[in-house]
């Protein structure tokens, strides 16, 4: 027969190790049943076995044997009730689950940027029109100061119909729009200068698939003509233009260039972001340890070795984004204005192109495929 | 354009090396393609097609010569005295195309080029072949004159006709191609047959050879079209073809006989066995173009010094006579795209520099006019689509012809595009639905299978032509993917809920009635019609897209594509607008009946609240189809239809007798319609 007293110390020992282990509700009312309950209970069995206990050791030990079933009580209602009080309400849900989300598509990205560049020019004053985009010859060349056999004409190789179709503007089309100058050109015809306006859409034109060109593309086209209207103008409209769509950090310039239906003509550039206007990437840290890093000068034009210049920028650190220039004066007279009177400026911009720049989309026919991997990459 | 260093700077003294060149004339208007520093240096250069003049050396060296303040370094041509006075006929008949056409006999010991000439044309890009091809060459690159050499032993009769080309007549080119020409083509002739091209291609029954002892040398001024048009025709694009449609100098024509008459005589490869013929029937006199210091200011926004304009303008070749205030300039032949002020402008504006023209903001004098109503209406539509969880698609206008036909009305063909990239764009969409379906199918085989797309866009109708549409296109899952819901593939009733969630956006409702389309599964397709008074027009059309074209586009079979397409026109005429009275509350509550009848099954829902909206008074504000139930109970051949009508008094609240009375007249009027059975 073991000593009752040692029996004592070891049950409070067992109790105390098996109160620590047990972790949920359950497990800790095993533990007060193993322990107190009434038929078969640890302590109960204690209790009963201090009969055997010499007589005059029994008060003792009764005392203590109740003083440990009163701890282990206690011990026990008070876990039971941090357990209970921890215990998660009724109708507890998970919320680290995913929620049930509302099924919305996403814009395309051509689409969003076009309402971008929209929004900024309204903010300008100008006025958006839109147009066919089946045209006929005299307003998508020849009212362009561009006759039949105009070496131009091959700049925008064009897609021609077999027979006319009744165009949106209800003329017989002869082809697909290479741009949306026709636009301007019917919105000239039926208005008086001044005029201030942007023509969005889609453009054709016979162009083979690569990385940068699809046969069919988004073009906006802007317009301004008054009195007084100047190529100054033109830089301060479309450096205003530049700035917010790419961001204040970027240089703008104009750069001389040829189009049938501007006189002077003018591409815009804005520095690349890649290499900050510089031509070339700076090395990486570590590579350079003479400190020449970052003292590489701001390059004029543009830089002729293929080595370590910026593939962005092709090295020039810029990036052709729009044309430009004042409108013809044999424009003028096509739809009937006094070229001595009024002037104006004329541009145009791919938007797939700006989107490139903007996004860094690399191939352009993304936009063309409608690859919903792609497309939810854009906001709603 | 090749424009090498070394060669530019014989002609002109540059004080900056090539980068700078590069640099300097890039932005003057010359893109620069390509540098490559290694001697003698070359610049690739992008020139515009209205300066053909800057396509040789000597214009570049024009431009540097403002942009350096250097004068050029071009002496006049030593050239030989004639030997004898032996001439070539030149017989020219079609003046309107050739204005100007100048020949020398010359002659010649054919042999290979010296190494300063050769290597000058590698450099340049251009083939060396012998010493007297190669002159002719090296005069074009360097001065721009392109010229022809023909072996006049070889010419029958010993005579240049110039002359349109006979219709069937044929002519073997230098490249060893047989040509078939037509009368649209300027020809040089000899005394039998055409023997070159004009501007374009000599023949090779002309080429000089090694045996070649006396030659005709070539210089003219043919018209800009009509190479372009032999050039086009013959898919034939030369150096000379290049430099005569961009439009050529008539003043060049002597001197570049000269030129190469000089270089022959330096290299003894050959000297002029007669004088010069010129054939110069009508001379234009010289163009001049008045240019106003005012105008200049006006247009550029930034007044000019007055000095600037000889400055600029002289070392362009230009002649300027006047004061401060206005000039009379005279423009040089190889100056073909100047003809106006703004021309002048232009010469004046890049050359003083773009950079420095200040930044301005043209004022606005009156306020726009609000946007066009289209516009505004596509926004709203776009907005209505994407949050019906539709993603925008941009498709393309030109198609596969095998796709458009099903799309085409009945006995209809899609409209051809004269010279399609290739057969998969070889005609104009007649729905944006083909393009929509592809993509779907692109879709889909990327592992994508829930999918809603739409587009908004024009489609081409055989009839009446371009048109506005959107269009929708739906496969996969009804909703979004959730642990606790089961998927359930989407159905007709899910794409004519979003149409008339859409359509409710316009303040529109349509009505939907089963049609038959080729490119829709039977039984499941509609056509979705508004009225507006008696006209009745149709707004669109709606179904399950038929499995055999969804399986010919690639879609795998088994999966349902259901699609929409809406005519954008209709939609925004029946657009009630944002003109609108808001209506005040209602006063008195409103009182709900649910009835389940049986009918028919045949018989459609449309049917069953005609008859009840006909039968009831005007309190009945609502009917909705609630439940739609066959099996157990019903019998054979009929379904329990449920309907939810709700009831509401204008001035007063109904009474129970009210209502009920209401509801005996509708299940009377559908028992005697349809033979309905209330449940
Ligand atoms: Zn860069």
């Amino acid at each position: 027969m073991a000593d009752p007293g040692q029996a004592l110390t070891s049950l409070r020992q067992q109790f105390e190790q098996e109160l620590t282990g047990a972790r949920t509700e359950s497990d800790l009312r095993g533990v007060r049943d193993r322990y107190l309950a009434r038929k078969g209970g640890l302590v109960s069995g204690l209790l009963k076995s201090l009969g055997s206990a010499p007589i005059e050791e029994r008060p003792r030990l009764g005392q203590l044997a109740n003083t440990l079933k009163a701890e282990i009580e206690a011990a026990l209602t008070a876990r039971l009730e941090a357990a209970a009080q921890a215990r998660p309400p009724k109708g507890t849900v998970d919320v680290t689950l995913p929620g049930r989300q509302p099924v919305i598509g996403h814009r395309h990205p051509l689409s969003l940027l076009r309402e971008r560049i929209e929004g900024i020019f309204t903010r300008f004053g100008f006025l958006v029109i839109e147009g066919p985009e089946l045209e006929d010859d005299y307003h998508n060349f020849e009212a362009l100061n561009m006759p039949p056999e105009h070496p131009a004409r091959d700049m925008q190789d064009t897609l021609y119909l077999s027979s006319p179709v009744r165009s949106l503007a209800g003329t017989a089309a002869t082809l697909l729009r290479t741009h949306t100058s026709g636009m301007q050109i019917r919105y000239m015809e039926r208005n008086s200068p001044p005029v201030r306006l942007i023509a969005p859409g889609r453009v054709y034109r016979r162009d083979q698939f690569d990385l940068t060109h699809t046969p069919m593309f988004t073009q906006v086209e802007g317009l301004v003509v008054g009195e007084g209207v100047s190529l100054a103008d033109l830089k301060g409209i479309l450096t205003a233009f530049a700035r917010e769509l790419f961001g204040d950090a970027r240089q703008v310039r104009l750069r001389p260039s040829f189009f049938p239906y501007t006189e002077p003509s003018a591409e815009l550039d804005i520095s690349c972001a890649a290499c900050g206007g510089r031509g070339r990437l700076a090395p990486k840290p570590g590579m350079n340890p003479s400190g020449a890093a970052g003292l590489a000068a701001p390059n004029p034009g543009m830089d002729p070795s293929g080595a370590g210049g910026c593939p962005m920028c092709k090295g020039t650190g810029w990036i052709e984004v729009l044309g430009s220039g004042m409108v013809h004066p044999a424009v003028f007279e096509a739809v009937g204005y006094d070229p001595e009177r009024f002037t104006g400026f004329a541009f145009g911009m791919g938007i797939e192109r700006i989107a490139l720049l903007k996004w860094g989309v690399e191939d352009i026919r993304l936009f063309y495929e409608n690859d919903l991997r792609f497309l939810e990459q854009f906001r709603p | 354009m090749r424009i090498v260093h070394e060669w530019l700077s014989e002609l002109v003294e540059i004080p900056g090396d090539i980068a700078t060149v590069a640099a300097e004339l890039g932005l003057r208007g010359f893109e620069v393609a390509a540098i490559e520093t290694e001697p003698p240096g070359v610049i690739d250069f992008e020139i515009t097609a209205n300066r053909p003049d800057c396509l040789n050396h000597l214009g570049m060296a024009r431009e540097a010569s403002v942009i350096w303040n250097t004068p050029l370094k071009v002496t006049p041509p030593a050239v030989p005295l004639p030997t004898g006075d032996v001439t070539v006929e030149v017989d020219l008949r079609d003046a309107d195309l050739c204005p100007r056409y100048c020949a020398q006999v010359f002659d010649v010991k054919v042999a290979p080029s010296p190494a300063w000439l050769s290597d000058r044309l590698q450099a340049a890009g251009v083939r060396p072949v012998n010493n007297i091809v190669d002159v002719t060459n090296y005069v074009m690159l360097e001065m721009g004159q392109p010229m022809h050499a023909f072996d006049l032993a070889r010419l029958d009769g010993g005579r240049l006709v110039i002359r349109r080309a006979l219709t069937g007549e044929t002519l073997q080119t230098l490249d060893g191609v047989e040509r078939r020409l037509d009368a649209e083509m300027l020809v040089i002739a000899d005394a039998s047959r055409a023997t070159a091209v004009a501007g374009v291609m000599g023949g090779r029954d002309s080429e000089i050879d090694a045996s070649t002892t006396r030659i005709v040398l070539e210089s003219a001024c043919f018209h800009p079209p009509a190479v372009r048009r032999g050039s086009k025709r013959l898919g034939l694009k030369t150096e000379a073809s290049t430099r005569f449609e961009r439009g050529a100098d008539i003043d060049a024509p002597p001197a570049g006989i000269a030129h190469a008459g000089a270089l022959f005589a330096q290299m003894s490869a050959g000297l002029p066995a007669g004088p010069l013929v010129d054939c110069y029937p009508s001379r234009p006199g010289e163009r001049q173009v008045r240019l106003r210091l005012e105008r200049i200011a006006r247009l550029l926004g930034q007044a000019v010094p007055p000095g600037d304009v000889p400055r600029i303008l002289r070392p362009l070749g230009f002649g300027v006579d006047g004061g401060d205030e206005e000039w009379q300039v005279t423009v040089p032949g190889f100056r073909v795209d100047v003809t106006r002020e703004a021309d002048l402008i232009e010469e004046v504006g890049r050359h003083f520099g773009f950079d420095r023209i200040p930044a301005a903001f043209p004022p606005l004098a009156s306020p726009q006019p609000p946007p066009a109503a289209v516009l505004t209406r596509e926004r709203l539509l776009r907005q209505a689509l994407i949050a019906s969880g539709f993603s925008e698609a941009m498709t393309f206008a030109f198609i596969e012809a095998a796709a458009a036909r099903p799309f085409c009305p009945p006995g209809a063909e899609p409209a051809l595009l004269a010279n399609p990239l290739s057969e998969k764009y070889a005609v104009l969409r007649p729905s944006l639905l083909p393009g929509l379906v592809d993509a779907c199918a692109h879709n889909r085989r990327r592992a994508q299978r829930d999918i809603r797309l739409f587009e908004i866009g024009s489609r081409f109708l055989p009839g009446t032509g371009e048109g506005r549409a959107a269009a929708l296109a739906w496969c996969g899952a009804a909703s979004g993917p959730h642990w606790s819901l089961e998927d359930r593939a989407v159905d007709f009733f899910d794409i004519k809920g979003v149409l008339e969630r859409t359509c409710a956006t316009f303040g529109i409702e349509f009505d939907t009635r089963p049609a038959e389309r080729a490119y829709l599964a039977a039984g499941r397709a509609a056509t979705l019609h508004v009225r507006s008074g008696s006209a009745d027009t149709v707004l669109g059309v709606l179904g399950q897209l038929l499995p055999a074209v969804a399986e010919e586009r690639g879609f795998p079979a088994g999966e349902e594509i259901y699609v929409a397409e809406l005519d954008l026109s209709v939609l925004f005429d029946a657009d009630a607008g944002e003109d609108l009275r808001a209506e005040p509350l209602p006063r008195y509550p409103s009182v709900v009946r649910d009835v389940s009848i049986l009918v028919p099954e045949v018989l459609p829902a449309a049917a069953v609240r005609g008859t009840i909206r006909s039968s009831a008074p005007s309190t009945l504000i609502s009917i909705v189809e609630f439940d739609r139930y066959t099996g157990k109970g019903v019998p054979e051949g009929q379904i329990s239809l449920s309907v939810r009508l709700t009831f509401r008094g204008a001035d007063r609240t109904l009474t129970d007798e009210d209502v009920q009375t209401a509801m005996d007249g509708i299940l009377s009027a559908l028992r005697e319609t349809h033979g309905a059975v209330q449940r």
